[in-house]
């Protein structure tokens, strides 16, 4: 499939169930949309776990002057009041509009599970079709004798338990957002 | 605490109080009609049939081999840091989790959704040892404030409504809710449960799949608890089945394309986590956490031996068993179940908790075959239930006097056609000379009386059929009907009506006089020595028929004569001579006028409009769909598509009469969606959904009536 294609049925399956998905260029424009949604939103605090030192850099400045305020690692003791996070993710599944993160750090799993709102920089070219796609790299992983969390993400934290009713963010994030980067 | 009723009456008390539970009736229905509804869309595009296909190989081939399984998965998570212990049985796995947590000087205890957990009543050793364990999905969250059981494998607490919710989430904070408002409550949830994962000392999960070949922990989730109780606290317990152990990511991804997609309509859940070994966890002085896996046997590998009963443990606890079963639906999980619930709940139970959990609740099947349709890994699950409950029998080593009759009686045809014969003298005080039976005695009348009941002919097919039958010279082929009891005693006109249109075709018509009934009654009553018996009478009263096919106008005889005659001699390991001919000659009614007769297609069509009710054993034993309707339309009838036509009629044989009001309702449903669309005349292709229709919409004084389609298109014009 060609790449246009994947990533039109990428955005409309993760969009079919509540993610909301952007395009933009580079990690700089993410970390803008990120800081823009937390002002949006009147978020205080913001974790960015995996990022580059250059990236944090930039959000660390970003967040003097929107007012945010900046949590470093570790994430545990600031969990109960994190509210926007910040990261990679590894790869996309176009046919769910699914994330895989490889969570082995725990302050990746701490910002992507405890977060009200979870951000996730996906480059464009790590768009697969299937997960038969992504079936060796993830098995490469998970073969290798060391610990591994890895995680497939689809949409928001989400709940028919009551009535069958559905509601979103239960006890994870309430929204997910997804950054498609044209340059990695 | 979960108590299942051992004997009849106290059940039948309690089915009697679920069906007065509307809150209950009504969520149920309308979840089981949704989920069938967004079932085309949910598998656009996906091959469930192949894919179930594989994935019923792929176990069945390893099953077998699951210790080999576990020894690879434990040589593999050993190299990350697990822990990995097998228990043998229900009290040694809580007693591995108990020790687990008081080694380690744990004080609260989290935990995320685990059937195998309720299977072993972890919570309640636990407690009992003195640990607090607090649940923390949502729906066993509500279950356990209301010390309650699961009604639903995947939506514990589907049977409460919000604002019976509400009332608990009151209760445990001690303030004043918004019980409407569901996202509300939902909220409550996540404030309330927050806490408990930043403070518990362990977490304890189960696992969808356990991979062999790289030791990691497959888990499949929508809320993100089992996210939180796998990673905040130090310690990670896992209490895992035998059954869960796959052998590699290709198969496990493979069966991944249809456990959310069976359980609740998602193509893939929110979350689905892999994890191996003893992850990262920043406030332990190691900085790892603590890693344990408990893999439970309880029954399951000596299940995995078991030539009959080891297709159960393909089980991947979709639920859907009972999402599309018309009993849960009306009665619920509390009542179908022992902890396990719906269709292969009925058969766990008699292996993981044992004979006295089950011995009740397995009698309640229609056979209606919707769990084996809807199955994604396709298990035989209506026969693995009469399988159970033979089983139980065996185990008793006694029979209840039903059985023993019905045994008696039905191996010995003449002494079973005599007493059918005797019952048209015994019901002439009720049937006052009409051709239904509308009052029965009081004491029946009250759980019996939703329906009129048929008279017994006075002169079966069988006594008319030579002076009915024409030798056809130069026939243009030859077939020889398989009756059944209901078209030989109570309808023998609707086989009078097959002989005319045969006659009309020059088709030559035998009817071998030693023939009896199919064996199914016998078969659903768990007598299978007796089913076998009849089975072996019939295919000898056919052997010597010169014929082309065995026309049945009865569905549930088609499909139990093909598939279950092979199914009982198979278990038997024999292959009596005849078997293979015969099967392969039987036929329905439907396809035998859609593939084999000559039908006349240019014809006008009448005005009159015909709903269709379509049986069973017919759309689901023998996926014959098309054709009925079809025929309908041919005839020069006007097919008018009603509701839920494909969905159980309530009749089930003999479960009609042990199960009435059950029947009663589900015949309800069926009855308002006839009526509600219109039709003129109700059509079916099995004589047994004739009598429970007819009966019913007699009883409601209905200007619909019912016919067999063979009178159908005899009347009509082909």
């Amino acid at each position: 499939m060609e790449n246009k294609k994947l990533i039109q049925l990428f955005t409309q399956k993760a969009e079919a169930v509540g993610t909301i998905v952007r395009e933009m260029g580079s990690a700089s424009d993410a970390i803008q949309y990120t800081a823009g949604i937390a002002n949006k939103k009147q978020m205080n605090t913001l974790a960015c776990p995996g990022l580059s030192s250059k990236d944090r850099d930039l959000i660390s400045d970003l967040c003097k002057s929107e007012k945010l305020t900046f949590l470093e690692s570790p994430l545990r003791e600031q969990a109960s009041f994190l509210d926007i996070s910040l990261t990679w993710a590894n790869y996309g599944i176009a046919e769910t509009g699914t994330l895989m993160l490889v969570s082995n750090s725990e302050e990746i799993r701490i910002a992507t599970m405890l977060a009200q709102i979870h951000i996730a920089m996906l480059p464009i070219s790590k768009i697969n079709q299937d997960t038969e796609a992504i079936e060796h790299n993830l098995d490469k992983i998970l073969k290798n004798d060391t610990p591994s969390f890895a995680a497939f993400i689809t949409g928001a934290s989400r709940t028919a338990d009551i009535e069958r009713v559905l509601a979103i963010g239960v006890h994870g994030p309430v929204e997910l957002h997804i950054a498609l980067l044209k340059e990695a | 605490m979960i108590k299942t009723p051992k004997d009849m009456k106290t059940y039948k008390k309690q089915l009697h109080e679920a069906l007065e539970d509307s809150f209950l009736r009504s969520a149920l229905d309308k979840f089981n009609t949704v989920y069938r509804e967004n079932r085309p869309t949910v598998y656009e595009g996906i091959d469930f049939e192949g894919i179930r296909d594989l994935i019923a190989e792929n176990k069945d081939r390893l099953i077998p081999f699951l210790e080999t399984l576990f020894d690879e998965f434990k040589r593999n998570a050993q190299k990350a840091g697990t822990i990995v212990h097998r228990a043998k049985d229900a009290a040694q796995a809580n007693e591995i989790i108990a020790r687990i947590a008081a080694d380690n000087q744990v004080k609260s205890i989290i935990k995320s959704k685990s059937m195998t957990a309720e299977e072993t009543f972890l919570n309640d050793h636990l407690e009992e040892k003195g640990f607090e364990v607090t649940e923390t999905d949502l729906g066993e969250w509500i279950i356990q404030l209301k010390h309650e059981g699961p009604s639903h494998m995947v939506m514990p607490a589907i049977h409460l409504s919000r604002y019976q919710v509400g009332e608990l989430f009151e209760k445990q904070t001690h303030s004043r809710l918004d019980k409407e408002n569901i996202d509300k409550l939902v909220k409550v949830a996540r404030k309330e449960l927050r806490p408990k994962f930043l403070e518990a000392d362990m977490g304890i999960s189960g696992a969808n799949f356990a991979v062999a070949d790289s030791g990691t922990l497959g888990l499949v989730t929508n809320e993100g608890n089992m996210r939180l109780v796998t990673t905040l606290p130090k310690i990670h317990v896992a209490l895992v089945g035998f059954d869960k152990l796959v052998p590699n990511l290709k198969t496990t991804l493979t069966i991944l394309k249809l456990l959310p997609r069976n359980a609740t309509g998602q193509a893939i859940t929110s979350y689905v986590t892999w994890i191996k070994g003893t992850n990262q966890c920043l406030n332990t002085p190691n900085k790892q956490k603590i890693m344990h896996i408990v893999f439970l046997d309880n029954g399951r590998l000596s299940l995995s031996k078991d030539p009959v009963f080891s297709q159960s443990l393909r089980c991947i606890r979709c639920g859907a068993c009972a999402n599309v079963c018309p009993i849960y639906s009306k009665v619920g999980g509390h009542k179908y179940g022992h902890v396990y619930i719906g269709a292969i709940g009925l058969i766990l139970t008699l292996f993981y908790h044992g004979k006295e959990n089950d011995r009740v609740i397995v009698k309640n099947c229609l056979n209606c075959q919707a769990c084996k349709e809807i199955c994604p890994v396709g298990i035989d699950l209506p026969h693995l239930i009469k399988k159970t409950y033979a089983q139980i029998l065996k185990q008793d080593g006694k029979k209840p006097v039903k059985n023993w009759v019905l045994s008696k009686v039905m191996k010995n045809r003449k002494l079973f056609h005599f007493l059918i014969r005797q019952s048209h003298l015994a019901q002439k005080p009720f049937t006052k000379g009409a051709p239904l039976i509308r009052h029965l005695p009081s004491f029946l009348e009250k759980d019996h009386g939703f329906r009129s009941l048929p008279v017994i002919a006075k002169r079966p097919l069988r006594d008319q059929w030579e002076k009915l039958h024409q030798a056809i010279s130069n026939p243009s082929l030859k077939v020889a009907l398989f009756a059944g009891c209901a078209i030989d005693f109570i309808y023998p006109e609707q086989g009078k009506a097959l002989l005319t249109l045969l006659q009309n075709a020059k088709i030559q018509t035998g009817f071998p006089m030693d023939q009896t009934c199919c064996g199914l009654p016998a078969m659903m009553a768990a007598e299978e020595d007796t089913a076998k018996k009849i089975a072996l009478q019939n295919i000898r009263a056919f052997k010597d028929e010169k014929v082309d096919y065995i026309v049945t106008l009865c569905a549930s005889c088609a499909s139990h004569l093909i598939h279950n005659y092979q199914k009982i001699f198979k278990e038997a390991q024999e292959d009596p001579a005849g078997l293979k001919s015969f099967t392969r000659k039987i036929i329905d009614f439907s396809s035998f006028m859609d593939k084999v007769y000559p039908l006349d297609d240019h014809k006008p069509t009448a005005a009159k409009k015909v709903a269709y009710h379509a049986p069973c054993h017919l759309c689901r034993g023998l996926k014959v769909t098309e054709q009925p309707r079809a025929l309908i339309q041919k005839a020069g009838f006007t097919y008018i598509p009603s509701k839920d036509e494909d969905v159980c009629c309530g009749f089930g044989g003999s479960y009609s009469v042990d199960f009435p009001e059950i029947s009663r309702e589900i015949l309800k449903k069926k009855l308002d969606n006839i009526e509600a669309s219109d039709a003129e005349l109700l059509v079916t292709d099995c004589p047994g959904c004739v009598l429970q229709l007819r009966g019913g919409l007699d009883k409601r004084q209905s200007p619909i009536k019912v016919m067999h389609l063979v009178e159908l298109l005899s009347k009509g014009q082909i």
